[in-house]
C-alpha cells in the first residue's frame, strides 16, 4: 500500500467523523484541527484509521504529529514495518 | 462471601462556576464547548482541602452508624492527587475529625484517577479475605485541582470527595467478585510534577484511556464466560474527565468491538451511559472520585425496578486501569436518596466571573508546604457566609507548625 492508498483511508474516516468537511478539503499539507476536529475527532480518525489498515502505531508516536502528511507518513511506516 | 460498597456519599463543594461562562471570559473557542458536554464545575473555598472534601463526603455516612457499627471500621484508605504531606497520610486527620476507632490501619494511595478504583479493591480483598469478620472499611476519595497550564482543563477541573463503606453487606454495589481486566503501563500523558501544577499531553492521554478501555474490557470478557459489553450490563459507568469524553469512548468500542452503526449506538448511549453523567456534567472532573460520582449519578437518575448490573472503567494517568462490575441491588436507590445529592449540588453557590477570579488568587496562596498561617475569612466572607457558615462542615482553620487545623463551621 502507498502512501496514496494511505491517505485515502485517512479521508474516508475524515468524512464519516466530520461530515461537513468536503473530500475536496481534506489535503495532504493540512491538520484535523484546521477541518474543525475537536480532541474526540481527532481520536477517532486516528483510531479508526489504525483499524481500516490492521496497524497499531505506539501512542507516544502519534501524540508528536501534527498534520496529515505526518499521519500519512507515521502509517506507512508502521504498515511497511509489519508486513 | 457478598461483599460491596454498603453506604456511598459524595461531596462536591459550596460553591460553582458555569463552564460556558468560563468558555468566553477565557476567550476559548466555542465550538470546543460543545464537545465538552459540561455544565457547571465545583470551586473550592480557600479553606477547604483533599482533608475537608472527605470528611464532609464520609460525615454523614458516620453519623448514620450505629456506635457498634462505626467501631468496625478498621481501615480507611484515601486516595487522592492532591496530598498535603510526602509521609503524613490525609487518612490520619480523617480518621481523627470523625472519631473512628484506634484500632485502625490508616493510609493513603496515589495513581492519578484510578487511585479511588486502587482504593476500593483494596477494601474489597480485604474483606473479602475473611481476615476480621464483620469488618468493615471507609474508602475516600478525595482531589483539588490545581492549575492547568492547558486552557482547556479549565472548565473541567473541580474539586471533591466520595465515600464509600466497604463490607460484606453491600446495600449499593455488590461487586462480581474477581470479574476484572486489567491494563497498564509507563506513558506520561496528564501528572502534577510540581507541587501546584497538573500539566501533560490532553490528545495522548485520551489515547491512552481509549486503549485501555478496550484492552481492560477484551480481558475481563476473557475471564468472564458469555460476557457482552452489548448486553451483560444494564449501565455503564466510565472515568469522567469531561463527558464527551465519556460518550467518544462508548462509541469507540461499540464501533471497534461490535462494528455497530451510529444511529445504534447513539440509542444505547442514551439508555446506558447518560444516567452515569448526571452529576459528573454539573460537577466536573474530580480527578480519583470522579468514577464514583458516575456510579451515583445511575443510582440516583436510572430505572431500578429491579437489580442491574453496572460495567465500570477505571483509568488514572500515568497509567492503570481497570474493567470490573457489580450489582446494584433495588433497595439503592432509597438509601442513596438519603443523601439528597441533587439537592446540594442545586444549592452550591453560583460564582460570577469577579468571585470565581478571586478565589482562585486566594486558592493559590495555600501552596503546598506552608508551616504557619492561619486561614483569613475576610478576602471571601461573602461567600462563606452564603455557603459554609452555621452548615456544619469541616474547613480548614490553619497551619500551626505544619499541622493542619480544622474546625466545623
Amino acid at each position: 500500500m502507498d502512501k496514496s492508498e494511505v491517505f485515502d483511508v485517512i479521508r474516508d474516516n475524515i468524512e464519516e467523523v466530520l461530515p461537513r468537511v468536503t473530500r475536496e478539503q481534506i489535503r495532504m499539507d493540512g491538520s484535523l484541527v484546521d477541518l474543525g476536529a475537536n480532541s474526540i475527532d481527532r481520536m477517532e480518525v486516528v483510531t479508526f484509521s489504525m483499524e481500516d489498515l490492521g496497524i497499531k502505531v505506539p501512542l507516544q508516536s502519534l501524540a508528536k504529529v501534527d498534520n496529515l502528511a505526518g499521519l500519512v507518513d507515521l502509517f506507512h511506516k508502521h504498515l511497511h514495518e509489519s508486513a | 462471601m457478598r461483599v460491596g460498597i454498603e453506604a456511598i456519599n459524595l461531596y462536591a463543594g459550596v460553591a460553582c462556576m458555569d463552564v460556558l461562562t468560563i468558555f468566553k471570559h477565557r476567550e476559548l473557542q466555542i465550538d470546543r464547548f460543545d464537545n465538552l458536554m459540561m455544565n457547571k464545575k465545583s470551586v473550592g473555598l480557600p479553606n477547604e482541602d483533599a482533608v475537608t472534601c472527605a470528611v464532609n463526603a464520609a460525615v454523614k455516612l458516620i453519623n448514620n452508624m450505629d456506635p457498634d457499627e462505626k467501631d468496625r471500621i478498621e481501615m480507611v484508605i484515601t486516595s487522592t492527587e492532591s496530598g498535603v504531606d510526602f509521609g503524613k497520610s490525609i487518612s490520619t486527620y480523617i480518621h481523627d475529625y470523625l472519631k473512628l476507632n484506634s484500632a485502625c490501619r490508616v493510609f493513603e494511595v496515589k495513581q492519578a484517577c484510578f487511585g479511588g478504583t486502587a482504593a476500593l479493591q483494596q477494601a474489597v480483598n480485604y474483606v473479602a479475605s475473611g481476615v476480621s469478620p464483620g469488618g468493615k472499611v471507609l474508602v475516600i476519595a478525595t482531589d483539588i485541582a490545581r492549575h492547568a497550564n492547558l486552557n482547556y482543563a479549565e472548565p473541567t477541573q473541580s474539586i471533591g470527595a466520595v465515600a464509600m463503606l466497604v463490607s460484606d453487606n453491600p446495600q449499593i454495589l455488590e461487586m462480581d467478585f474477581g470479574a476484572i481486566g486489567q491494563h497498564s503501563y509507563e506513558v506520561m500523558d496528564t501528572c502534577r510534577p510540581e507541587t501546584e501544577l497538573e500539566t501533560g499531553n490532553p490528545d495522548l492521554s485520551l489515547l491512552s484511556y481509549l486503549d485501555c478501555l478496550e484492552n481492560c474490557y477484551k480481558r475481563y470478557e476473557e475471564k468472564v464466560e458469555d460476557s457482552d459489553f452489548r448486553h451483560t450490563f444494564d449501565y455503564l459507568a466510565f472515568h469522567t474527565p469531561f463527558c464527551g469524553m465519556v460518550k467518544g469512548a462508548h462509541r469507540k468500542v461499540m464501533r471497534s468491538l461490535y462494528r455497530t452503526k451510529p444511529d445504534v449506538i447513539d440509542i444505547d448511549f442514551s439508555k446506558r451511559v447518560k444516567p452515569s453523567l448526571s452529576y459528573c456534567q454539573d460537577v466536573g472532573n474530580v480527578y480519583s472520585a470522579t468514577l464514583y460520582f458516575a456510579l451515583c449519578g445511575i443510582i440516583d437518575n436510572a430505572d431500578f425496578d429491579d437489580e442491574k448490573r453496572v460495567g465500570m472503567f477505571s483509568y488514572g494517568s500515568g497509567c492503570s486501569s481497570e474493567f470490573f462490575s457489580g450489582v446494584v441491588p433495588h433497595s439503592a436507590k432509597e438509601k442513596l436518596a438519603e443523601m439528597k445529592i441533587k439537592d446540594r449540588l442545586e444549592q452550591r453557590y453560583a460564582l460570577n466571573t469577579e468571585e470565581y477570579e478571586s478565589l482562585l488568587k486566594l486558592n493559590a496562596e495555600w501552596t503546598f508546604g506552608i508551616k504557619d498561617r492561619p486561614v483569613d475569612i475576610a478576602p471571601f466572607k461573602n461567600i462563606y457566609e452564603k455557603t459554609m457558615a452555621g452548615k456544619g462542615l469541616l474547613a480548614l482553620a490553619g497551619i500551626e507548625d505544619y499541622h493542619r487545623k480544622y474546625q466545623w463551621t
